[in-house]
């Protein structure tokens, strides 16, 4: 475990190499949440309540929806396609360590030195420029826990897409894609009650969902019993060993592909 | 001891048979047109605790693929492999922790941090005590002057710099087995020989068992007891350094850019050098590249000056380069039966 720590420590330390990058992304963040405010109020325009969210609560979930995107966006599968290809996984083969471990510290370095550079811009803007009315209630206390395994299950899905890598030469085609079905299916880019009834259904039994839906209703409608918090949380728990047991039966058979036909 | 075993090893890879052009290209992706490539087909040996072995051979000779499967990367397709009684296949986590890896092309380091950054991972990866970490940096240290590096962002290193730190990293752990591959690769004579001797120092002070390949037989010479030479998969030679050097070690090829060149050039050099240095000279002429005659010289049998100076005396010389014997020659004249 030791030596994870340490892959994380010096994650952290690239992390602050990158730090001006983390300015432009925060900037181009709130550039986005902007937009987001103009959009939104004209949809609400004349109505206070659609699907049973008000204009602040949407315009909350939207804006925490992009700012939550940018801490899961680590870029994992990329960086684990360009090892493949260079090489490079080989010398962390010849590393008692494992991939699937060093992979996930080494990419939550970059979410844990943003986290403030990230979220206080936006926080500043919903609080000083939109103005908007914030509901209190037991869903901010979960709402870390739930962040961290949204980030484990949307790691997970990164890493399997990485694993392509072994099969293939350009993961460009599958990530573009992993990365359009998740942001409409996960309700990061709209809240998933704005979905038709059927969709919704469906929708609940995938674990993209448990990627951003779950966080922001947290924060979006915190008031509710914290019964309902609890299974939420246990939806998300169950997703993410889920989605930890397929990362590896997948690693499994992919480093097979490297094992036998060689690097 | 017997550290490392192999016994009949093999390695065979399946390719794909690519076509040329677009048309080609578009075929490629529903072919099943394979080809077997035996990378390493059927090789024995045994490697003592304590050895420095030159695992040596020209490109594509196997070289990578068998260090690849000492080192538990890839999987043999046939044959026995231990290290350290054990199949690095198989205990891959286990094995890591005896032994060390350069991959000469590649690196081990953290990019984006300081050197000392990288180390410190390290010592939590292989679990290193302080003292031990301290001690062996310290070492070093002393050997290569490291500690100027160590606040420096590894990108900003230079090629060699940067070797001298992968190899410090690679032994950090005071592996029992350490691998280098290419460790060499595109560097200048000074610090090639800084490596050389930091290499023989570890292997003296630790008995570290140290597994080399190379396209430098000067790295061989300077450093190994042993040699095996492999070529498309099989083992040419293996036995003592001493009989390769005295064969090759002696032997230099003068390059030389003759004035009106034709077709008989060589043809009349030929004769000329018989006719001088008699007929059982050691002295082979080749046209290798245009406008350059290659005269390999076997000093033992014939001085270097004075070849030299009997063609400047009967030809015209624009130029002329004296190289030492490459790899490929050594492996060629290896087949022609030099070793036999």
């Amino acid at each position: 475990m030791r030596a994870y720590l340490a892959f994380l420590r010096g994650a952290v330390l690239v992390g602050m190499v990158y730090r001006l990058g983390f300015l432009f992304t925060a900037l181009g963040n709130v550039v986005y949440m902007v937009v987001a405010y103009f959009l939104w109020r004209s949809i609400y325009v004349g109505q206070t309540s659609i699907h049973g969210l008000t204009f602040d609560q949407a315009l909350l979930y939207v804006a925490l929806g992009s700012t939550v995107f940018i801490l899961l966006k680590t870029f994992t599968d990329w960086g684990m396609a360009q090892e493949i290809r260079d090489g490079t996984v080989a010398v962390f083969l010849t590393k008692p360590i494992d991939y699937q471990f060093y992979t996930f510290f080494t990419n939550l370095g970059f979410p844990l030195t943003s986290l403030v550079t990230v979220i206080a811009p936006t926080v500043i803007l919903l609080v000083f420029f939109f103005r908007i009315h914030f509901d209190f209630g037991p869903g901010y206390l979960f709402f870390p826990l739930s962040l961290t395994l949204a980030f484990i299950i949307s790691f997970h899905l990164d890493y399997l897409i990485g694993l392509t890598g072994f099969y293939t030469e350009s993961i460009w085609g599958i990530s573009i894609t992993k990365e359009i079905i998740v942001s409409v299916l996960s309700g990061m880019l709209l809240p998933l009650q704005f979905f038709p009834a059927a969709v919704q259904q469906i929708l609940a039994w995938l674990p993209f969902q448990a990627m951003y839906f779950t966080p922001l209703m947290m924060v979006t409608k915190p008031g509710q019993n914290v019964s309902v918090f609890l299974v939420m949380l246990g939806v998300q728990a169950a997703w993410t060993a889920a989605t930890f047991l397929i990362c590896r039966l997948a690693y499994g058979r992919a480093i097979q592909v490297l094992r036998v036909a060689g690097g | 001891m017997t550290l490392i075993h192999l016994q009949d090893l093999s390695k065979h890879f399946k390719i794909l048979n690519r076509h040329e052009g677009l048309k080609g290209a578009v075929r490629d992706l529903f072919s099943s047109d394979y080809r077997m490539v035996k990378a390493v087909d059927g090789i024995s040996f045994d490697i003592q605790a304590g050895d420095i072995v030159g695992y040596i051979g020209p490109n594509g000779a196997g070289k990578s693929t068998t260090i690849k499967m000492m080192t538990g990367i890839l999987k043999p397709t046939g044959g026995t492999l231990l290290v350290n009684g054990l199949s690095p296949y198989e205990n891959r986590i286990r094995q890591a922790m005896i032994m060390g890896v350069v991959f000469g092309q590649r690196t081990q380091l953290w990019w984006d941090l300081p050197v000392i950054e990288s180390f410190k991972i390290l010592k939590e990866v292989y679990k290193i005590d302080q003292k031990l970490f301290d001690a062996h940096l310290g070492m070093f240290n002393d050997l290569v002057g490291l500690k100027t590096l160590f606040p420096q962002q590894v990108r900003t290193l230079s090629l060699g710099q940067r070797m001298l730190c992968d190899i410090t990293a690679s032994f950090l752990h005071n592996p029992q087995v350490v691998f280098l591959d290419e460790p060499t690769i595109g560097l200048d004579v000074s610090i090639k020989a800084k490596i050389r001797s930091i290499i023989l120092e570890l292997n003296r002070t630790r008995n570290t068992t140290i597994i080399l390949t190379t396209h430098d037989l000067g790295d061989v010479q300077a450093l190994c007891r042993r040699i095996i030479i492999i070529d498309k998969g099989k083992i040419l030679y293996d036995g003592e350094i001493k009989r390769v050097t005295a064969l090759f070690g002696a032997y230099r090829t003068l390059k030389l850019q003759i004035n009106d060149y034709s077709d008989t050039t060589l043809a009349t050099l030929r004769q000329q050098l018989t006719g001088q240095f008699g007929a059982g000279n050691g002295i082979t002429i080749a046209q290798t590249e245009e406008f350059w005659t290659d005269v390999t010289i076997d000093q033992a049998r014939a001085r270097l000056s004075d070849v030299l100076g009997f063609i400047m005396s009967n030809f015209s010389v624009a130029d002329v380069r004296i190289v030492e014997i490459t790899m490929e020659d050594v492996v060629r004249r290896v087949y022609e039966g030099a070793l036999q």
